[in-house]
């Protein structure tokens, strides 16, 4: 995208994954997956969350730059993992077959 | 201002996976194209891995994923900007989308966004916002093909700053 002229800000919940691809401005924000903007119904704190990423554009400096936002979580990481309702296949697969772990960790999967 | 820790609210397993795909990730130059024009004044459009999709168009493939689960769907959706939120399903089996089915704008802000460039904060929201589905073990087919038609329509729309959203 970017060699292709547009300017790129990614809002991500796991900054270290996405520097290490290479993302050129990462907004990094400390809330759980699934909800990067924030609660439901909330409409002033995703607009807060909204701004910060996308100023984030206009802030960072130099390729590479992360920048943390400063917004905090109401939920401790126990409450959100508990409320956790996804179930993907490869988890269950994983279950029956954990010596396939490897596999996933290497991105490589059995034929 | 506090370091973001990325691995708060992962499960065991996934903060192993993250630290392990990190871990494989070469060095390489960042490409980067300096911002043109103010945000008051720039294009905004978006693209979420949720795995979005408007009710009348195709689901991303999970019945595909269920057999065999280290596959994922590699295409794209437009959500075009006055889309309800209604309108949108989230098609993704690896991050809890109750809280994006309640209200769509903690993934994708589309009313956030309108509501920025009313209040002449952007230049505009895009007539066009994006969604590919994350869970992609393997990104091959989704960059070579999904993303460079997502590239062409930008450009189309004359995009100035893109916000890539994670799910």
């Amino acid at each position: 995208m970017e060699q292709a002229g547009l300017s790129t800000v990614t809002l991500s919940p796991i900054p270290d994954l996405t520097a290490s691809v290479g993302a050129p401005r990462v907004a990094a924000i400390g809330y759980p997956l699934g909800r990067s903007f924030g609660q439901p119904g909330d409409a002033e704190g995703q607009s807060a969350v909204l701004r910060a990423a996308l100023r984030t554009v206009e802030t960072a400096q130099r390729p590479g730059a992360v920048i943390d936002l400063p917004f905090d979580w109401p939920e401790t990481p126990s409450q959100v993992k508990a409320s956790s309702t996804a179930n993907p296949p490869i988890a269950t697969l994983l279950k029956r077959r954990p010596w396939l772990l490897p596999k996933l960790l290497s991105r490589n999967p059995p034929n | 201002m506090n370091k973001i820790d990325s691995y708060r609210f992962l499960g065991p397993v996934t903060a192993k996976l993250v630290r392990r795909w990190i871990d494989r990730e070469p060095l390489r130059e960042i490409p980067w194209t300096p911002l043109r024009k103010p945000l008051n004044e720039s294009t905004v459009s978006m693209l979420s891995t949720a795995g979005l999709a408007l009710a009348g168009d195709r689901p991303f493939d999970q019945d595909g994923e269920r057999r065999d689960p280290w596959w994922g769907d590699p295409s794209f959706r437009v959500i075009p900007r006055d889309t309800a939120e209604d309108d949108v399903r989230v098609y993704h089996l690896h991050v809890d989308t109750r809280h994006t089915e309640q209200d769509l704008n903690c993934t994708l802000p589309l009313t956030r966004l309108r509501e920025l460039e009313l209040a002449g904060e952007i230049g505009r929201s895009a007539p066009s916002h994006f969604s590919i589905m994350g869970y992609l073990l393997d990104p091959t087919e989704m960059l070579e093909r999904s993303i460079p038609e997502i590239i062409l329509r930008m450009r189309a729309e004359q995009v100035d700053v893109v916000l890539l959203a994670p799910f």
